[in-house]
């Protein structure tokens, strides 16, 4: 085989010009060789995750990604844990540089990523009928979505059946007690030296205000109660002052722990079940992703007696039977990313029913992938269903106040609903004040 | 060929040799090219990490910066937004008092101790270690502790009172703001004693021992010595500590940071913890404002050191 035809002329000259010819064709040949399919060339993404010291979502995480480098080959996955308040900085630093790892993890209240053009849009890469439409809804900006979200949850009330039966009180066979019904057990709680709710803000601008944000979404209903989280209704609304009376004089009979605004999450759950003890947790269903490992790993304890009721309806609750469910920990594309291919192909192998079942069944969370619940099974299955059981009947409001709220507005609920107002610093009228300054200021 | 001796080429090469021969007036002198490599290293690691970030938080000052490549200019606003600030009024109360109390605390606490162990008080050697050793602890450890040691429930703190019969006066140290800042004053001022005692007890034993034996035969009492006699021939070192505990406390963050986050209600907020809420905290990527508060605050401190150095030029001019 001859791969050049020779010239007729058969000169020197010409042949000399020829094999030139030959060698810059071959060794263009040979350049290229390698770099023929873009893909072939292995990439290694870079991915930043929340949760370390959360054994069950880790464990999902890291086997989905062995999974993924496994049926793509040409992908690997440098795959990193970071606490959440060093991951926020981190990427909100690098970002703007263009050194953003390729995807990493964030919630929905931080969606100015996705509106300063930070974010890729997922809407090519992943599959988007595999997510539900609320959760799709948490992250979608000008019509497109801009995460994969891994971890939803709905606001709950955990509580101990046994220090309950100590204290002589049966919560109602609806498990949703009366506004007198609560104040009665908090304080017979008082009464008999334990702490009716373990709740640490150290770390979190939004635990302590879990309960007055669940009182307010009963009292006010899905629509007010959106229009209060949009600066679209004041705080200074009667119903809301009226929430807010209620929950100051629990606040003021001794609900929330004394250490509440240095304990941090990790030691809240700590508090509740192992020590020294608390009748009552209100935090979001998450709780299990720390509380359903080894007690030696800072889970509860075997035969901890784990009950879930429902948050009490105030008298004249226009939405008793409502709740929160949210968006969580999710999975996001950086824009400037060089390996969006790799990425997109990752981000769309976590959004599987498949995957959505394992990670309801191993994590014992929902999710924001649809799931087929009658396929899951697991030890923790009873949970499960006590699970489903509280959520029967709700009329869902999507979000928690923080994916609302932004900027002077969302730092004055941190440090005033989240801090000062539970731990009995500020009154309910300034409170209330505070708020509606800061969120009308905030507009 | 034009001659090589003469014209534009003979005055390079001579000016070319001029530097790189040593100086004839004096040996000892390096030439201009040796002495810029040696301070080319340090003069870029400068202008790379501190003079440019410093340029550069002014230039941001006057856009809004959401991202390094596109930032819109604004000009003055943010200044002006600035002083309507409340939660950046709030923060620099917050950081004067630190400034202002944290340092006479930490230098009293410094003398006191280094008078303890000049004194020669049993265990001196032991007890200088153990003083100094806070000063070797990272904020993230100190921090971490203290929040401990304050904790309601189980803090060393409130088991003392409760120990002596005064559970009444116990608090939650750093939830009450009545208390959270004074809390972080003390938990600064015991990690900073330390390196005040090692730097009063090298003055006190440089003091002049004619005059403490003079003290002594004229039957000085140990209050009049201390503070007729020792404070005095301190004082410069003392108010060098104290002008030296003051700039520092001016920027003060990182134990903030770790024990309250400038919590409760911003109590102890300070401008450096809110500078960094408003860069990285808050959900808007706008490194404008924070940057303009930061020049602000760069100029106040400027200020406060130039004061200072006018202070000590007047004081000295005034001794000697």
């Amino acid at each position: 085989m001859t791969p050049f035809p020779r010239s007729p002329a058969g000169s020197g000259r010409a042949a000399a010009r020829r094999s030139a010819a030959a060698a810059i064709a071959l060794a263009a040949a040979l350049l290229a060789l390698p770099g023929t399919p873009a893909m072939a060339q292995p990439q290694t993404l870079t991915m930043w995750s929340h949760w370390p010291d959360e054994a069950s979502k880790r464990s999902f995480i890291e086997e989905r990604v062995k999974q993924f480098e496994a049926a793509t080959p040409q992908c690997k996955v440098n795959l990193q844990f970071v606490q959440k308040a060093d991951l926020y900085t981190s990427v909100k630093t690098s970002v703007r540089t263009g050194q953003a790892p390729d995807i990493f993890w964030l919630e929905p209240d931080e969606i100015a990523f996705a509106k300063s053009g930070y974010l890729e849009p997922l809407d090519k890469y992943i599959d988007l009928a595999n997510l539900e439409d609320w959760a799709k809804r948490a992250w979608t900006w000008n019509g497109k979505v801009y995460a994969m979200p891994q971890e939803a949850y709905s606001v709950e009330l955990y509580y101990n059946r046994d220090l309950m039966k100590k204290i002589g009180v049966t919560p109602p066979a609806g498990m949703q007690m009366t506004q007198a019904q609560f104040t009665e057990m908090v304080k017979r709680s008082v009464a008999a030296g334990i702490t009716p709710t373990a709740t640490g803000v150290g770390d979190r601008p939004y635990p302590g205000a879990y309960f007055l944000q669940e009182i307010l979404l009963r009292k006010l209903g899905t629509e007010d109660y959106e229009k209060l989280l949009t600066g679209k209704l004041p705080f200074q609304d009667p119903r809301v002052i009226e929430a807010m009376t209620w929950v100051k004089q629990l606040v003021d009979a001794g609900m929330f722990p004394r250490s509440m605004a240095t304990m941090k999450l990790g030691e809240s759950h700590y508090y509740f079940h192992t020590n020294p003890g608390a009748l009552m947790f209100p935090i979001a269903s998450w709780y299990t992703g720390r509380a359903f490992v080894a007690p030696e790993k800072g889970g509860q304890p075997k035969d901890f007696a784990l009950g879930l009721m429902k948050y009490p309806a105030m008298d004249g609750s226009k939405c008793p039977e409502c709740k929160t469910l949210a968006v969580g920990g999710s999975y996001v594309m950086y824009a400037r990313s060089k390996n969006k291919e790799c990425a997109g192909k990752m981000l769309s192998s976590l959004a599987t029913v498949e995957n959505g079942n394992k990670w309801m069944e191993s994590v014992l969370l929902q999710t924001g992938v649809r799931t087929d619940p009658s396929r899951i099974t697991s030890i923790y299955a009873p949970y499960f269903k006590e699970l489903q059981e509280r959520g029967a009947g709700a009329r869902y409001f999507i979000g928690t106040p923080l994916h609302y709220m932004s900027g002077k507005c969302g730092d004055t609920f941190a440090q005033v609903l989240n801090r000062a107002f539970p731990g009995g610093l500020v009154s309910v009228n300034d409170a209330a004040a505070q708020m509606d300054a800061a969120c009308k200021a905030a507009g | 060929m034009s001659d090589p001796s003469s014209g534009a080429a003979a005055a390079l090469r001579r000016t070319l040799a001029s530097w790189l021969s040593a100086p004839e007036a004096d040996s000892r002198r390096a030439s201009l090219p040796t002495v810029m490599l040696f301070l080319a290293p340090a003069l870029l690691v400068y202008a790379a990490l501190t003079a440019y970030p410093v340029l550069r938080t002014f230039y941001n000052s006057f856009f809004n910066v959401a991202d390094l490549a596109s930032s819109e200019f604004v000009g003055w606003t943010h200044y002006a937004e600035v002083f309507k600030d409340k939660t950046f009024w709030a923060a620099v109360r917050n950081t004067a008092i630190w400034s202002v109390i944290g340092p006479v605390l930490d230098v009293v606490a410094g003398l006191l101790l280094a008078l303890c162990l000049y004194a020669g008080v049993p265990f001196s050697r032991f007890l200088r270690v153990a003083w100094f050793t806070p000063v070797l602890l990272s904020y993230v450890v100190v921090g971490i502790m203290w929040v401990w040691i304050y904790n309601y429930d189980w803090g060393v703190v409130n088991g003392l009172l409760r120990a002596v019969g005064l559970q009444a006066w116990s608090q939650a140290w750093l939830g009450d703001p009545r208390f959270a800042l004074g809390s972080l004053i003390v938990t600064h001022a015991w990690k900073w004693a330390g390196f005040n005692m090692v730097v009063c007890l090298a003055a006190l034993h440089s003091l002049p021992s004619e005059v403490l034996e003079a003290a002594e035969l004229d039957n000085c009492g140990w209050w009049h010595k201390l503070t007729d006699v020792i404070v005095p021939m301190l004082w410069p070192t003392l108010l060098n500590l104290y002008i030296l505990a003051f700039i520092g406390k001016m920027k003060v963050f990182d134990l903030v940071w770790i024990m309250t986050e400038g919590g409760p209600v911003w109590s102890t907020e300070t401008v450096s913890t809110y500078v960094y809420k408003r860069a990285f905290n808050w959900n808007t990527f706008d490194l404008g404002y924070p940057s303009a508060i930061a020049v602000v605050w760069f100029f106040v401190v400027v200020g406060f050191v130039v004061f200072f150095n006018v202070l000590f030029r007047r004081r000295e001019r005034m001794e000697y």
